[in-house]
């Protein structure tokens, strides 16, 4: 029963019979005929597959490595060595005391020459930003406008004054903002540091309205961390916003501002470091990261290794695979290989 | 699955007898199930009776009788939603209930502030599923109702004043006098039988519907109201009928009419049901007793048990597995949580006031209430959408891929395939043992003279099935002989010998002997002829359609056989002496020893009208060989041999013989012969010893071969079966010679096998029978069976020892499986089949039938096929894992009872080798690959657990999660489970082995699904620690930041992409299709995203992924996490598929390489099998060829059902028939005349 045959309409004679026929209707679906391709994963495929994505990967995973790689950045851990010898043993009482002196001075050399912008970015450890009471914690509503500006129901625990009265911008992450600044300079000509344009775009104009001032901030028993300039609006508090994006992973870095100058090799930094934020009650680590950058960010060497890795990984494949091809080859549809035919019991059916 | 199984009833819009007749029957297992009630159980009844004033329509008011409208709907607009709902969590399959309610609990549970996700993610999967689910109960329903109408509005005759008038069925009221005037037309309501067209107050009715009988059965009016057949007497009737309650008893009615102050009792007698059909009647007038949901047929109604698939049942436990898994992952979670919460994180605000759930005083109280998160978060682990995707790809297959296969469409009877339930289409794949029936599935019960041999030689050219079945078996070619000129086919007769036909056997070289042999045909028999004295016309009523086909033989020889007196048969001879001389001969028959099965021989003793004395003798060789005289034994090893050969290819074989009586002999044995007929006492035994004596000496003329005919392709079939590893067993109610011979034909059984025959009928059993004890000769038959049993046991383990040793077949008859069935020898008999290669049981009841089907699926846990055509086989169809009917004859039945209907045994390689195999392979995928898709996703989702301290934060947006596996991966699993092929429909049917991996079950064992478990906890890893590893730092030249929701995006697209290329990989063709649905689903996230991350909504979200995919997608970074992850990730499944099929292939893959340059089969053209014998089958075939010494076959068989009530039945006693003869034989005469309406 051919396709030609069920599909020819005849030629009138049977016209009757064909009416009360519950002969099926042929089509390609219903027949499952319909074309399709067959890929065979045959052993040249898989060395072919392989080749290719190692030809791929390794160019792109040098080209990002090497990119990687031209990024100069400067690590400089603080939390422990901001604090005054005699408060080593109990850092959290003198994070916590208002009358201890929190300014702390670092000196960095920079390796490299550090073409600008150099971007400044503060890294923290063991922070869970990614909390679930923590992330939910915020009204981006009431950042958005101030028509919403009580809407503060998602806000827990730091909803409210003692009062009743809205506090903008509410919530845990608002709260807890990082207040440590550091001011840079180089041979006692202090560089300025930009804090202009460090939260994505999207962010600053729809996400934190221009006509949201803060209101009842940071205002009630505890502290948590950084205060707000009330007079200038949220649209404007980009430390506030890099803050606000929560971070994936409890280790974290975020932009601090960027140094509109180069850095020359061998340069020494002076940091200065106001050290208020708490890190010490949960055992966290804060660091100081001076970095300039390349078309793939910061230094991340990841993806380079990674493509390089996998790429010479498939090449390796490649060729044991061409090995044994070489060594143990297996024809391809050979009928040999069938079950019934390698188990001798089975095929005198 | 309560949900397409429905469509099971609304489909079986059943071949054959005409719309009505499936609407009807549809309205019995089509009724709510909440009602089951048994056939034959009797509910109880109400109290009382009701009293009805015929053709009074005001008198019967103050009753309120229920109308005649009938509605089979499970819905009304109202109760759809909140029944339909209820439906979905509580009744259904039992893991789809439990996926259901789970996550049914969950949509509760993520209201409360635990759930870590908006209610949205679990509630959108569910309502969607739950969507789809009522929208096929809503279309199912509508159809019943649009059913429900159509039947309501039949018209029918109503008396009104002195007319008849038409109304609808609906309104109809109890008390109407109702005319039934269409011919085959059925009842609107339980009427009593006034008066009838038909003389004496008969009419008959077919009762198919109710009880599934199709003999019509005979229902007679009351003598007094014969007379109310036209309208002006039927408006004088004015009668009042008092009866029971209406009541589900189909059998009882009870009730009396009073006419005129006469009580006549009533009857089920006078009573015709709904669902019943007038047949041979012009019309009826009958008065309504009981209308619309409380006829008897309304009444009863049938819950047909629904079968699940054994892949159904594995995919209960996976989802258990699941459960666990997912209870694991929680607990670790749960755990994890109470040991983390700390009120050193002073920023998450866990002061004294702080919730329970993070609250560090009780940290039993946060790991158990995190638990609770974490079930909500993880629900995705369980797949709730896969039981509606498998029911759409199953529906799919079966209606449009069963049912429209054009190669399963028969187009003599016009029947397609036709699946009536999608539960089973993957059982289909994994069949291992076919119960078949034989009369009417393997055999069409057509016995055709084909071959004889006389004096020697042998004549007929015609080549049987099972030697053409042979042939292919061998790749041998049989060059078919075309038909000569002188080739005569009609029913019986089916032989072309030019040496023979049109009296050219004349010139052969002993014409004398030939005459002899045609003489024996035309005078040693039975029959009766019946009609017209004319060749042509003439029909022979036989008890056995050999006799039939023998008498037919002698017919087309020139011996034609006319009519029959109780003394003498007259033969009609042509050709005798000279060309174109016709003679009627008149023979007179003197005696006639009489067929049955110890005899094995049937003898006549006739004087010719000469006065020569001749006994002629017909019957199986053993007995015949036995009672031959000396001499001429050339001629005898000569037959002989011919008869080996006839057995061998499947013919039944009788033996001729002649003697020629001296007068004196045959008086003096007349005598003995009557004294014996007259005796009182073992007159059976007497008269059997009085033949022994005249039956000897006797001359061989020759041996017959008759046909038992095939269906067409059965060898082929079974062969092609076989190869796939199927064992095929014949049940059947025949003799056991007859089974044998069968099996022979279909190369069931071959002389190479080892056979072991286990049979009652032997002299020991026969002996302790005769005795009459029946405990004892039960005692005798059990000791003997298990003898032999183990005895045949012993020897069938040492055959397996031995490599080589022959292959073994098993013949049982019915009486000694009764006792084989026994639960003390059950064991070892099961044992013993299983080893066996081919299994014949034969003698055995429809309950014997269904107890083997089950002891072969309950005992060695196989996956059974039942193959039938008739009512006898309804219980073997039914007890099995799949049961399959034959469609298009006659009886419905068998297909009524089945799951899936064709047309002929032979589609059954169709239906199991390409559909059954093809959805088996997809059912597995889509499985496999549904649960590979969710547990990647949501072990993504656990690894980030571990990085949020175990607080049960969301990876993921919460629309992100709840439309990944509504949207983002829907679609192209099911494209796979539709179009997925291995190998192209010729190439499974002819690698039938490549089924065996389907009844390994390959490709849904626990290991396969490890590999994918495997690869998904591989791949969840790379996605999430790729993504965030790689986030970490600054992007672009900006050096700005990533959040949270900026790398689960990123990750999510990584997943989705990833995910659904690897269901390309899973691919073995790939059409449009898949290329638009992956490409579809891919870019449907991306839409998704664009538009959702894109714009703000005044409503209640928290804007999180605001601009992400916009923010994302302007770094480098995007692009290349997106071509690194997706590769890595599917990097280690191909790297896996590589290696597996290079070093360990799959049957289908080698055969996919073996043709991979072939064209597409575009148009399935057959594959012309290519005729390379390997060494190993050239020997065999030599061997084969070889002759042989001793052959034990040779073919006897002579069948006659109730052939013993043939003749009592002409004496005027009628022995008791079995319930399935009855229904056989009434079925055979419904096919005439569907046949004739078609």
């Amino acid at each position: 029963m051919t396709s030609k045959g069920a599909t020819s309409s005849g030629g009138g004679d049977d016209g009757a019979t064909k009416r009360n026929s519950k002969k099926p209707q042929y089509s390609r679906f219903t027949q499952q005929e319909l074309p399709a391709c067959k890929p065979i994963l045959t052993p040249g495929w898989v060395i072919t597959t392989f080749i290719f994505i190692g030809i791929i990967f390794i160019p792109i995973g040098l080209v990002s490595l090497f990119a990687s790689e031209r990024v100069v950045e400067i690590v400089d851990r603080y939390d422990e060595d901001c604090i005054p010898a005699k408060y080593s043993e109990d850092m959290v009482a003198f994070i916590q005391s208002s009358k201890t002196n929190k300014t702390c001075s670092r000196t960095l050399t920079v390796p490299k020459l550090m073409k600008s912008p150099v971007y400044v970015y503060y890294q923290l450890d063991n922070f869970y930003q990614n909390h679930r009471r923590y992330v939910k914690s915020r009204s981006d509503k009431q950042l958005r406008s101030k028509a919403y500006a009580s809407e503060t129901s998602t806000c827990a625990p730091e909803a409210t004054t003692g009062n009743g009265s809205a506090i903008v911008p509410c919530g845990l992450i608002a709260w807890s903002l990082f207040n440590d600044t550091y001011g840079f300079s180089v041979n006692k000509k202090a560089l300025e540091v930009s804090k202009k344009n460090i939260a994505w775009k999207s962010d600053k104009e729809s996400k934190f309205g221009s006509d949201v001032f803060p209101k009842n901030f940071q205002s009630g028993g505890l502290i948590g961390g950084g205060k707000l300039d009330s007079s200038k609006p949220l649209s404007e508090q980009e430390d506030l916003m890099v803050w606000m994006r929560t971070a994936a992973l409890p280790t974290f870095r975020k932009l601090y501002g960027k140094i509109e100058v180069d850095l020359e090799a061998d340069e020494k930094i002076t940091v200065v470091i106001q050290n208020n934020y708490n890190t010490y009650g949960f055992g966290g680590k804060k660091k100081l990261v001076i970095s300039t950058t390349s078309w793939i960010g910061g230094k991340n060497d990841f993806l380079g290794i990674a493509y390089l890795m996998v790429g010479g990984m498939c090449l390796f494949l490649a060729i044991s695979f061409i090995l044994m091809y070489v060594i143990r080859p297996r024809p391809l549809g050979d009928p040999s290989f069938l079950s019934w035919n390698r188990n001798p019991a089975g095929h005198f059916n | 699955m309560s949900g397409w199984d429905r469509v099971r009833s609304s489909s079986s819009r059943l071949t054959g007898i005409g719309g009505g007749f499936s609407r009807l029957s549809n309205m019995n297992d089509r009724l709510p199930s909440s009602r089951s009630v048994r056939l034959g159980r009797v509910q109880p009844q109400a109290p009382g009776y009701r009293t009805i004033h015929c053709n009074d329509r005001e008198a019967n008011l103050p009753v309120r009788f229920k109308g005649n409208s009938v509605s089979t709907t499970k819905y009304n607009i109202l109760t759809f939603l909140p029944k339909g709902l209820f439906e979905q969590v509580t009744w259904c399959e039992p893991m789809r209930r439990v996926a259901n309610l789970y996550f049914l609990m969950i949509s509760i549970l993520s209201t409360t502030p635990i759930s870590p996700v908006h209610p949205v993610t679990n509630v959108v999967p569910l309502s969607l599923v739950l969507f789809i689910s009522l929208v096929k109960e809503a279309f199912e329903d509508w159809k019943r109702l649009l059913n429900d109408r159509v039947i309501n509005s039949t018209p029918i005759d109503v008396l009104q004043g002195q007319r008849w008038e038409s109304i609808p069925w609906k309104k109809l009221q109890v008390g109407d006098i109702v005319r039934q005037v269409k011919q085959d037309g059925f009842f609107p309501a339980d009427v009593l039988f006034l008066a009838s067209s038909n003389p004496d107050g008969v009419c008959y009715i077919e009762t198919a519907n109710l009880d599934g009988e199709t003999n019509l059965k005979i229902r007679k009016a009351l003598e007094r109201t014969w007379d109310y057949l036209t309208p002006e007497k039927a408006s004088e009737f004015k009668g009042e009928i008092q009866c029971e309650q209406p009541n589900n008893s189909l059998y009882t009615f009870t009730g009396n009419m009073i006419i005129e102050k006469q009580t006549l009792p009533l009857s089920p007698n006078e009573l015709l049901l709904r669902g019943c059909s007038l047949r041979n009647t012009e019309y009826i007038v009958g008065a309504v007793i009981f209308t619309g949901h409380e006829t008897k047929v309304m009444m009863n109604s049938m819950n047909v048990p629904s079968k699940r698939s054994t892949l159904e049942r594995k995919l209960d436990k996976l989802i258990l597995t699941l459960f666990g898994t997912l209870f694991c992952m929680c607990l670790i979670g749960a755990i994890g949580s109470g040991i983390f919460i700390n009120r050193k994180y002073y920023y998450l605000g866990l002061d004294q006031s702080v919730e329970n759930q993070f609250n560090p005083n009780n940290r039993f109280v946060v790991a158990v209430l995190t638990m609770f998160t974490l079930i909500t978060l993880y629900s995705t682990i369980i797949p709730i959408s896969l039981y509606v995707s498998i029911e759409m790809i199953k529906f799919i297959q079966s209606t449009q891929f069963i049912n429209k296969d054009l190669h399963m469409y028969h187009i003599e009877t016009n029947t397609p395939a036709l699946a009536r339930t999608s539960n089973l289409n993957e059982e289909l794949g994994q069949v291992e043992y076919i119960f078949s029936d034989k009369t009417g599935t393997l055999t069409r019960n057509l016995m055709e003279f084909f071959k004889c041999s006389i004096g020697g030689e042998v004549y007929g050219t015609g080549i049987t099935e099972a030697e053409k079945g042979g042939a292919d078996q061998t790749g041998m070619k049989i060059e078919e002989m075309p038909r000569s000129a002188t080739s005569l086919h009609e029913k019986g007769f089916n032989f072309d010998d030019p040496r023979l036909m049109r009296g050219a056997w004349k010139n052969e070289p002993n014409p004398d002997t030939l005459k002899e042999f045609f003489r024996c045909l035309a005078i040693c028999h039975t029959v009766l002829p019946e009609g017209d004295e004319s060749p042509e016309k003439i029909a022979y009523q036989a008890a056995s359609p050999d006799e039939a086909a023998l008498v037919t033989a002698a017919k087309n020889f020139g011996f034609f056989f006319y009519r029959r007196t109780p003394t003498t048969i007259m033969v009609r001879e042509s050709h005798v002496e000279k060309m174109g001389k016709i003679q009627d001969v008149s023979y007179e028959i003197l005696n006639v020893l009489e067929f049955n099965s110890t005899r094995k021989r049937q003898s006549v003793i006739c004087r010719y009208p000469n006065g020569r004395l001749v006994l002629y003798c017909k019957g199986a060789d053993s007995v015949i060989y036995e009672r031959l005289a000396e001499g001429n034994n050339g001629m005898k090893n000569m037959s002989r041999e011919h008869l080996e050969q006839f057995g061998s290819a499947g013919l039944r074989t009788l033996c001729l013989a002649y003697r020629d009586l001296a007068t004196e002999l045959y008086e003096s044995w007349n005598e003995k012969f009557v004294q014996a007929k007259s005796s009182l006492r073992d007159r059976e035994k007497k008269l059997d010893e009085v033949a022994e004596l005249i039956e000897k000496d006797l001359i061989l003329i020759g041996c017959t071969a008759i046909e038992d005919k095939l269906q067409e392709g059965v060898p082929t079939c079974i062969e092609t079966l076989s190869r796939a590893g199927i064992k095929i067993w014949v049940l059947t109610g025949d003799k056991m010679e007859t089974a044998i011979n069968i099996a022979y034909a279909c190369s069931l059984i071959n002389n190479d096998m080892k056979q072991f025959i286990i049979s009652s009928e032997t002299d020991a059993i026969r002996e302790v029978e005769s005795r009459g004890d029946p405990m004892e000769v039960a005692r005798f038959i059990k000791d003997a069976v298990k003898q032999e049993l183990r005895k045949c046991l012993e020897e069938a383990e040492h055959y397996l020892c031995r490599v080589t040793g022959p292959k073994l077949a098993l013949i049982i008859d019915g009486k000694c499986l009764m006792y084989a069935l026994d639960r003390s020898l059950r064991g070892n008999f099961l044992k013993l089949s299983l080893i066996c290669s081919s299994v014949v049981c034969c003698r055995v009841s429809p309950l014997q039938k269904a107890q083997v089907t089950s002891l072969v699926k309950k005992g060695a846990q196989k996956i059974t096929l039942s193959i039938g055509d008739g009512a006898n086989d309804v219980s073997m169809i039914q007890a099995a894992h799949v049961g399959v009917g034959i469609s298009g004859l006659e009886g419905m039945q068998a297909v009524m009872a089945s799951d899936f209907a064709i047309a002929q045994f032979r589609y059954l390689t169709d239906l199991l080798l390409v559909h059954g195999r093809w959805s088996y392979l997809r059912i597995c995928k889509v499985v496999t690959y549904f649960f590979y898709k969710n547990l990647t996703f949501t072990l993504t989702q656990f690894w980030f657990t571990f990085h949020t301290g175990f607080s049960g934060q969301r990876f993921y947006d919460d629309w992100f999660q709840s439309l990944y596996n509504v949207i983002f991966t829907a679609l192209p699993v099911i494209v796979l489970g539709l179009f997925d092929k291995d190998v192209s429909a010729s190439l499974s049917k002819k690698y039938p082995e490549l089924y065996k991996e389907g009844i390994r079950n390959s490709f849904f064992k626990w290991r396969v699904v490890g590999v994918w478990a495997f690869f998904s906890l591989y791949q969840s890893l790379v996605f999430y620690y790729f993504v965030t590893a790689s986030s970490r730092n600054g992007h672009n030249l900006s050096g700005k930041i990533f959040g949270l929701w900026d790398v689960s995006t990123m990750a999510f697209t990584c997943v989705v992409v990833t995910v659904n290329v690897r269901l390309l990989m899973a691919c073995n063709s790939i059409t449009r299709w898949h290329h638009i649905s992956v490409g579809g689903s891919i870019l449907a996230w991306f839409v998704f995203i664009f538009i959702y991350s894109g714009i703000m909504t005044p409503r209640d979200r928290q804007e999180n992924v605001f601009f992400v995919i916009y923010v994302l997608m302007s770094t480098f970074y995007f692009y290349l996490t997106l071509l690194l992850v997706p590769i890595v990730a599917l990097l280690g499944d191909f790297l896996y598929q590589g290696i597996q099929r290079w070093f360990f292939p799959y049957d289908y893959q080698i055969v996919q390489e073996i043709h991979q340059h072939e064209p597409d089969d575009s148009s399935r053209a057959e594959l012309e099998i290519q005729n390379h014998l390997t060494p190993d089958e050239e020997r065999s075939y030599a061997i084969a060829q070889l002759p042989r010494e001793t052959s034990k076959h040779t073919g006897f068989a002579f069948d006659s059902p109730g052939y013993e009530s043939f003749f009592a039945s002409q004496a005027g006693v009628r022995a008791p028939q079995k319930a399935w003869d009855v229904a056989r034989r009434a079925s055979m005469r419904s096919r005439t005349k569907t046949s004739k309406k078609n």
